[in-house]
């Protein structure tokens, strides 16, 4: 059976509590992002365009809108007889604890490690979004003859470092100490995406099972990096940690600056995401549109600026939509005026209703709730 | 293998040569509209939401882009197990082999792919034409009537009825004859080119069509006449929405236009009908601070600088600072550079029209007689500061300042 040389597996829940309005009825990897994407499909396309053809997303709970989301797998073109998409959910038997953490996750994922038969496994985390070029990547990671490659970026820590792991690396890029931090500025972090070659990975995780160690990252990586050869990759582009509905919405806004845009959407490794047959975007006779990302299937006859509109929203005449993010299906009536709003899916913000959220304290509309 | 009740036959291997540039390189029914669809979007899509999964696709001219595009059937459901959509290209065989010669000979070429299903019914449709209709209603129709044949067909103008082919009935539907463009309509019934048929009577009469050397093969002119001669029952079934041929770069552009009138009936978000098209990944549409975007339909990919007003742009258009684009389409992947003023034209995929450059011309400022869609082939560059004028079909690049 022919298989590709790096397989991948994906947590989708891992930082569920960062998002907590956003995910409290949905994984972390399906919160809608970008107009029209959900943030698995970062990790997802990250890995097949890598020529990554078996994935494994491991989920804990809430999974059923992911499962949705990704289907099949058509969409990364993941439909496939040799290898394609498999759905982890979680596992337990009387040989395997019921999972709290990603060791016990991957303990229990471990028949689908034992069979993707790819060389090496690439892990990717769902809190980074970024268009990273896993196959330099992994090609840096052969190079180096390395046993880990760790990929991070080089900046500003994001707002909860403290959550983060900072890297100290040596100048050929060897990582020789990784650490929680609650450092400000500048500083090499990880971005939950790791190389690794599959037979070693299995021992590690089956050793930390047994030992009864919790986080693969924050737990297991620090201890290894005197016995193992582990190596960062740098990640130069654009990145956004998503910690919270705070650090969301900045990344949301991100998008609407050029260079982001080209960046992400990279048109080599193009993202990737399920399709839905919407019609293009109708802009109304009276319609104002500014400084605006927007998704197919809406219809705008009011004033939308500084925002981000999800496929299938309409705005009536007269409304002004400022500063807002709106997920799919969204309703703004007429002269209803929203500013600093983020609404879920399928919510309705009545006529002349007045939405008034500010950049520290956005308002939340829930998904279906009518304003 | 199952029976199926009703099989398609869609004819698409019409050059459309009337579109000139704009089918060149490809077959009419691939090329682009609305935005983000072909123009097979629609009878693919209208066979998949009447419960049709069985489509022969019929191609002959420049079938490259159209094979491509049409892959496994999978962006409208069709690629089914038992069934689906097949690309039926002309073939040899042991006595020789031949281009499909008229509409008839195409199908009588393919009367085998037909016989794998033995159908009852088989619904012959053109891929030239947008619109939206429900199949299964026309054949609940062929079946009750007890029909050898149904013609869908369109109530026109009487001004209009001379540029198609109509339909002469009796008060109860049933056709006593068929004229061909006729210069003084006794009817205002115009045939959509939609047909079903009763399956044994579509193989009889093709059979003996393709006995008579001197027949054109040709549907309306040699197969319905023939039927009518015989004494068969023909019917027509009457359509009252949206229909329109797109077979002219002028009823394109229109048809494309229609779709900002917000009274027209052709609504393409309808969740209970929706036109698939096959999508590839691109990035949400951006409209910037310095755009204006009023009354057009915009998809994924765009980028929006400048002024955008009474247009459809296509995926991955660029329109920059200071660009104005007016009563116009542009195709996936064009660029519009600052200060360029495109007007009344259609941009094709991939043109780059330079800084300062002007397409197309105002029908107020030229006047009617002059006045004609501009039309710029795939892949070509309009020159810096250059000026194509109304009604031309550009087919080479245009030089840096030169007017046309």
């Amino acid at each position: 059976m022919r298989t590709s040389l790096v397989a991948g597996i994906i947590f989708a829940n891992a930082e569920d509590n960062m998002l907590k309005k956003l995910t409290s009825n949905r994984s972390m990897a399906s919160v809608p992002f970008g107009a029209r994407y959900r943030i698995i499909d970062f990790a997802l396309s990250n890995l097949v365009n890598a020529g990554v053809t078996s994935v494994g997303i491991i989920t804990k709970e809430n999974y059923r809108s992911l499962m949705d989301h990704v289907g099949n797998g058509v969409a990364w073109d993941l439909d496939r007889k040799n290898g394609g998409l498999y759905l982890l959910p979680p596992y337990s038997s009387r040989e395997v604890r019921k999972y709290t953490d990603t060791i016990d996750a991957l303990y229990g994922a471990m028949d689908y490690i034992k069979r993707c038969g790819s060389e090496y496994i690439a892990l990717c985390d769902s809190y980074a979004l970024a268009n990273i070029d896993i196959s330099a990547a992994v090609k840096s990671h052969i190079a180096k003859g390395a046993d880990i490659t760790v990929v991070y970026h080089k900046g500003q820590l994001p707002e909860a470092a403290g959550k983060k792991l900072v890297l100290t690396l040596s100048d050929d890029d060897r990582i020789t100490k990784m650490a929680k931090s609650q450092a400000e500025g500048d500083a090499a972090y990880s971005m939950g995406v790791s190389i690794i070659k599959r037979d070693l990975f299995m021992k590690i995780v089956k050793d930390a099972y047994d030992e009864e160690i919790k986080n693969y990252e924050k737990d297991v990586l620090p201890k290894v990096l005197t016995s193992l050869k582990v190596y960062g990759f740098e990640h130069k582009g654009f990145v956004a940690i998503l910690d919270n509905t705070h650090t969301y919405y900045q990344a949301s806004m991100a998008l609407l600056d050029k260079e982001v845009r080209k960046e992400l959407f990279n048109k080599k490794r193009p993202i990737l995401t399920k399709t839905r047959d919407d019609m293009p975007t109708r802009y109304g006779i009276d319609s104002e549109v500014k400084n605006s990302l927007i998704a197919d299937g809406c219809e705008i006859h009011g004033t939308v600026k500084n925002s981000i509109l999800f496929r299938g929203v309409k705005v009536a005449k007269g409304a002004v939509v400022e500063n807002c993010i709106l997920m799919q299906e969204t309703v703004v009536e007429a002269k209803a005026q929203l500013d600093n709003v983020i609404a879920d899916k399928n919510s309705v913000i009545s006529e002349k209703m007045v939405l008034k959220g500010t950049p520290e304290h956005h308002c939340f509309v829930r998904k279906s709730q009518i304003v | 293998m199952k029976s199926k009740k009703c099989v398609a036959m869609l004819l698409a291997g019409g050059q459309g040569s009337r579109l000139g540039v704009l089918t060149g390189k490809i077959a009419k029914p691939a090329v682009p509209y609305g935005g983000k669809y072909r123009i097979i979007d629609f009878p693919l899509s209208n066979c998949t939401n009447s419960g049709i999964d069985t489509v022969g696709i019929l191609t002959q001219y420049k079938p490259l882009e159209l094979n491509d595009y049409i892959g496994s059937g999978k962006a409208w459901d069709l690629d089914r197990l038992d069934g689906g959509v097949h690309i039926l290209p002309p073939y040899q065989s042991q006595q020789g082999g031949d281009w499909y010669k008229g509409t008839a000979n195409a199908i009588y070429q393919n009367l085998e792919f037909i016989a794998r299903y033995n159908p009852e019914y088989v619904l012959i449709l053109s891929g030239d034409h947008i619109y939206k209709m429900d199949y299964s209603d026309m054949l609940n129709q062929h079946i009750e009537s007890g029909a050898d044949c149904t013609i869908a067909v369109l109530d026109v103008s009487l001004e209009e009825a001379s540029r198609f082919g109509i339909m002469n009935t009796n008060p109860d539907g049933t056709i006593y004859e068929f004229e061909e463009k006729p210069k003084v309509p006794k009817s205002t019934l115009a045939s959509m080119g939609i047909y079903i048929f009763t399956w044994e009577k579509l193989r009889y009469y093709l059979t003996e069509d393709e006995k008579n050397p001197d027949s054109a093969n040709d549907f309306g002119k040699n197969i319905i006449p023939a039927m009518l001669n015989a004494g068969e029952l023909l019917k027509v079934y009457r359509f009252n929405d949206y229909w329109k041929d797109v077979g002219t770069v002028d009823s394109l552009w229109d048809a494309n236009l229609d779709l900002l009138n917000p009274n027209l009936n052709l609504d393409l978000a309808d969740k209970n009908w929706k036109i698939y098209s096959k999508t590839t990944g691109t990035s949400p549409q951006y409209i910037s601070d310095t755009a204006k975007v009023e009354n057009s339909l915009i998809t994924d990919g765009c980028e929006i600088y400048g002024s955008v007003d009474y247009s459809i742009l296509f995926k991955d258009v660029t329109v920059e600072e200071g660009a104005t684009v007016e009563y116009s389409l542009v195709m996936p992947g064009a660029v519009i550079k600052k200060g360029a003023k495109v007007r009344y034209a259609i941009i094709a995929e991939n043109v780059v029209v330079e800084e300062g450059a002007t397409v197309g011309g105002d029908p107020q400022v030229v006047g009617n007689e002059n006045w004609g869609i501009t039309v710029i082939g795939d892949n070509l560059t309009v020159g810096k500061n250059a000026d194509v004028s109304a009604n031309k079909m550009i087919t080479e690049n245009v030089k840096e300042g030169a007017k046309i």
